[in-house]
């Protein structure tokens, strides 16, 4: 496209650079007293404090702990139930062949655009009504209904390339409808498993809306709705604040970075046609 | 099935490990009581501001609770002082509503019953226990009376050639051109989002002003439709406003509650409308260089806008509403000097005297409101009545986007009542 | 295994067939099938139904279809916590609604925000899709600091966003210092606030769609465009002819889900203006409905928000996914 070899790259650099701004801001801030943070934002932090750090890892209420401990929680319970239903049900459906099952697929695929505002009041309504409101499991719940469509689209997609002749082939070898699917196909659906996991770990870390209604007030909410939590009181601190979304944050960032190439695959499969 | 079966595992180890430290974890937020067998949990709903600090709050419900024996409290802290109200309510619309909570405006919990009613004999030590009443019946302890009025700078009004305090409204309007006039911000109003309410506590001084003190009964014509915003007593406090605090006589009117103080502490700004929880703020060397007015009448006459409420209320769904109600009685007594002190408040307990020590501004306003209620007028403030008749719900943040809009020139008088009189209608509904 | 991790995915085209089974060395051949084996493989019995899909149709139908239809329900009655007794309205909060100017404003908002970020964030994203395509570790570590924003959390990036942008904020700040008088309120004045939720909306995403880009270029096959320029065909018409048919797919992945996240966008209005500045500044939607349900307590009005809400992205999103579709089977 340019000319001279040398162009496209400090472009490029200079695009990412302007576009770094603000993740630079956000990180370097985190190691200056919070009067710097106001007076110069941008000055790099020279001598660093780990002063932020500490007192949001010592806040008296335990802010951040216990938003990490239900965000572990509520997140791993999550994607795990949901990955291992989807590809359940996925493969299920696919393999029925029935009128019925294509009409459940399409049904399910729906809900891939609803957007969680429209079904929270009902949802909060019914969580009451097993009892299950302002306790992690409810939010569980919400959260593998909500992300079953996303899961279930992604496995179909991958099923779809799996021939049934592996899973006869075992049938052959006398193993059952449920040795078939653990043994046979879910080690096949190993790259779809991977992405689901990867996409539902960070979609359901970030979430704020649901962690907020369900699990409610106290202290079990999770890790995000405590920066949102934390801005109020310290208004005027802004290096704690930016302390505390660096510490939310860390887990989903080293996850991002050990699976990066899962991120990226899950997300390039559709993009290309041929 | 190495790298997938490994991941599982790791996972459900976490889960496992989360799960457990999440059973420990759940009660975060206890405070007092020894979690004995027996003791009932009841959760407080607290909110925190640069005056009420978390410690300060840990301190008051140490020393209830050391006197309420079988309680153990669970503190929730709301997103921030000025959305504890809509925090208050986004809980009981999940079902959670606290089982006590302090400062929460009970209109709209109160009608439908979500609240726990407080006796005659509960009430026996509060000065003015008919204070914030719904038909008679209070649900909210009628602790506190805050006052709204106008601090000022006293060095910025004697470089503008101003040689006291206006008194009446032709007064207020020559100050406000000699300030700016010697190149003072007339104003400090904090507007922004989410929690500068400058703009609405200064419009309350002067609904207060033209309105209640002239019809004591406008919100109950309010009310029963008999009048509406566009009462050429109301058009004339807009009207007010819009002369007096209009974007160029305010220094930012963007900052939020917590900016606009400090900017006024710093020394920007002559004037500074706030309620009287303000003077808890300035420290010695700032306490005398600030002093206060009441907003300025036509005539210059003694009014004070005064809300009476503000205490704490008890959900009527709590474990054990009884216990609940004589916590919060006891809490209030002991909250009573911190109130004073660290809130500004002035307590309404039966003889109660603030403690000795309390800020020097903190006396000057206290005056103010003493004079009104011997030779003055004390009257509601507007946003922040106490019982009922009142607004609706959610109305405020109506008026106080209106306000601002008005205030920045985006709209006038006509639609800023205009739209006080739909949002009214809708949120009446 | 790069084959089928792409074929998994594809939208619509695919044959089992066309994928050899070269998973498992060792099965048994797949010639020698008796045919009454297959009944053996019977899935439609009640067992297998109960165990593999009956959990998924139950969280599904609890969690996600039931409530659809009890948010349209609801807003067919005049519920208000304020009162005890509730009736049924029928349409009068629909035709309320719609006549509503705060209501018909948040819808107003919502389609600003779709329409910016669905086309800023395209266009930014094939831009640097374009510089970053060759091969390569800086390449690579470059996109890797475009998508970053992306995994952060909506709430995360609105902090950052509102420090930077608040009136005293970073930017402010930086325009103060070099000499611009009254740098404007982006957050607080009404005439910037929507655009700068946009934009800092459009930051976040915009690594999402570079990578889909990236990987659309990829599968463009290297020939066709060297036999292009060997035709003589400038950088341009290379695009235009060979790339942008190509890039189809990609673009129809981009934009239905950026018009998705546009639609539903909630942290941001929260953390960043808690729906102001004035009346209903940038309230979108989905805030307007989580607001009128939980704050004001109104949950008649807010479930017809919603049913009108649901009904505005079903329309949209299928729509535009058969209109993209279509154009990439022409393409």
């Amino acid at each position: 496209m340019i000319r001279a070899p040398w162009v496209r790259p400090l472009v490029a650099t200079g695009t990412a650079g302007i576009f770094c701004l603000p993740l630079y801001v956000a990180l370097v801030n985190v190691f200056k007293p919070s009067s710097e943070v106001v007076s110069e934002p941008l000055a790099l932090p020279v001598p660093p404090t780990l002063d932020n750090l500490s007192r949001v890892l010592s806040r008296s209420d335990g802010l951040y702990w216990y938003g990490l401990m239900n965000s572990v929680t509520l997140t791993t319970l999550s994607i795990l139930i949901t990955t291992v239903l989807a590809a359940m049900s996925a493969h299920y459906l696919l393999r029925a062949g029935r009128w019925w099952s294509r009409a459940v697929l399409s049904v399910m695929l729906t809900g891939l655009m609803i957007p969680p505002a429209v079904i929270m009041l009902p949802i909060t309504r019914i969580l009451d009504s097993i009892g299950l409101m302002h306790s992690m499991a409810g939010a569980v719940l919400v959260n593998i209904g909500y992300y079953l469509p996303f899961a279930v689209f992604v496995f179909t997609g991958f099923i779809r390339t799996i021939p049934r002749e592996l899973e006869e082939a075992a049938a052959v070898d006398g193993a059952g409808r449920f040795r078939t699917f653990w043994q046979v196909v879910f080690p096949l659906l190993r790259p779809a498993s991977a992405s689901v996991l990867i996409f539902l770990g960070v979609w359901v870390w970030n979430d704020f809306l649901t962690p907020l209604l369900v699990l409610g007030a106290g202290a079990g909410n999770t890790v995000t709705v405590g920066i949102f939590r934390s801005i109020g009181p310290y208004q005027q601190d802004f290096g704690a604040v930016f302390a505390f979304m660096l510490l939310a944050t860390l887990p989903v960032l080293l996850m991002y970075l050990a699976f990066q190439k899962h991120f990226v695959r899950g997300l390039t499969g559709g993009a290309t046609k041929g | 099935m190495g790298k997938l079966t490994r991941w599982v595992a790791l996972g459900a180890t976490l889960g496992v490990v989360a799960v457990a430290g999440c059973s420990v974890g759940g009660g975060a937020g206890d405070t007092g009581g020894g979690g004995a067998a027996g003791d009932v949990t009841l959760s407080l709903l607290t909110f925190e501001t640069p005056n009420l600090t978390a410690a300060y709050w840990d301190d008051i419900i140490a020393k209830t609770s050391a006197k309420v024996p079988g309680v153990t409290i669970q503190k929730l802290v709301a997103p921030s002082a000025e959305q504890r109200n809509e925090y208050a309510r986004q809980l009981d619309s999940t079902g959670a509503l606290p089982d006590i909570m302090s400062a929460i405006n009970p209109v709209g919990l109160a009608e439908p019953g979500k609240l726990a009613e407080f006796s005659k004999d509960e009430l026996a030590e509060w000065a003015d226990p008919t204070a914030n009443s719904f038909d008679g019946k209070i649900y909210q302890l009628p602790t506190n009376s805050q006052t709204w009025n106008v601090y000022y700078r006293k060095a910025s009004f004697e470089k503008a050639g101003i040689t006291q305090p206006p008194a009446t409204w032709d007064d207020m309007l020559a100050a406000v051109g000699k300030l700016k006039a010697a190149g003072i911000a007339p104003f400090v109003m904090g507007g922004g989002a989410p929690d500068g309410l400058g703009p609405r506590w200064t419009f309350s001084t002067l609904v207060a002003n033209e309105v209640y003190a002239k019809e004591p009964k406008w919100l109950e014509k309010l009310a029963a439709g008999q009048t509406d915003f566009k009462d050429p007593l109301f058009v004339e406090a807009a009207t007010k406003m819009k002369t007096l605090a209009s974007k160029d006589n305010i220094e930012n009117l963007s900052a939020t509650y917590a900016q606009a103080q400090d900017a006024f502490l710093a020394g920007k700004g002559a004037m500074y409308p706030m309620g009287s929880w303000f003077p808890a703020a300035p420290d010695k060397a700032q306490q005398e260089e600030i002093g206060v007015f009441p907003m300025p009448t036509q005539d210059g006459s003694l009014v004070s806008p005064t809300y009476t409420g503000g205490g704490l209320s008890v959900s009527a769904k709590a474990k054990d509403v009884a216990k609940a109600k004589k916590w919060a009685i006891e809490f209030s007594k002991q909250n009573a000097d911190g109130g004073a002190k660290f809130d500004g408040l002035f307590v309404a307990l039966k003889g109660y005297q603030p403690p000795a020590g309390l800020p020097k501004l903190y006396d000057s306003t206290l005056d103010i409101y003493t004079k009104a209620q011997s030779g003055g007028k004390v009257t509601p403030a507007f946003g922040n009545e106490a019982g009922t008749p009142s607004l609706p719900s959610g109305f405020m943040a109506a008026v106080d986007a209106a306000l601002t809009d008005l205030l920045n020139g985006r709209s006038d008088v006509n639609a800023f009542v205009d739209t006080l009189n739909k949002k009214f209608k809708e949120l009446s509904k | 295994m790069s084959g089928s991790s792409r074929a998994w995915a594809r939208t619509g085209n695919f044959d089992a067939k066309e994928v050899t089974p070269a998973h498992r060395p060792g099965s048994a051949p797949t010639s020698v099938r008796p045919p009454r084996l297959r009944r053996a493989l019977s899935w439609s019995s009640v067992g297998g139904f109960g165990v593999f899909a009956l959990p998924t149709l139950a969280a599904f139908t609890a969690m996600v279809l039931a409530p659809i239809l009890w948010t349209l329900y609801i807003g067919m009655t005049d519920e208000r916590a304020t009162r005890k007794q509730t009736s049924f309205v029928g349409l009068d909060n629909y035709w309320y609604l719609l006549n509503d100017e705060g209501f018909r404003h948040s819808l107003w908002n919502t389609v600003v925000i779709t329409v910016i970020v669905v086309v800023l964030t395209n266009i930014g994203g094939l831009g640097i899709a374009l510089l970053l395509r060759k091969q390569g570790w800086f390449n690579s570590l470059l996109r890797s600091v475009f998508f970053t924003p992306v995994i952060l959390s909506a709430v995360v990036v609105s902090v950052i966003g509102r420090s930077i942008l608040a009136d005293k904020g970073l930017l402010n700040n930086v325009l103060v210092s070099i000499g611009v008088d009254n740098p404007p309120g982006w957050l607080t004045d009404p005439s910037y606030a929507i655009y700068s939720v946009s934009v800092i909306m459009v930051w976040q995403l915009l690594g999402f769609a570079v990578v889909v880009y990236l990987a659309g270029l990829a599968g463009i096959p290297v020939e066709l465009e060297e036999a292009a320029s060997l035709d003589g065909a400038g950088p341009w018409q290379q695009f235009r002819a060979i790339t942008w048919p190509m890039l189809a797919p990609a673009l129809t992945i981009n934009t239905v889900m950026l018009m998705i996240s546009s639609f539903k966008v909630y942290d941001q209005i929260a953390v960043l203006t808690n729906g102001g500045p004035g009346t209903d500044g940038t309230a979108t939607i989905a805030f307007d409905v989580v607001r009128t349900a939980f704050t004001q307590q109104r949950p008649g009005i807010a479930s017809a928000m919603a049913g009108i809400m649901l009904a505005v992205v079903a329309a949209a999103s299928v729509t535009t996914l058969k209109l993209l579709q279509r154009r990439e089977m022409d393409a």
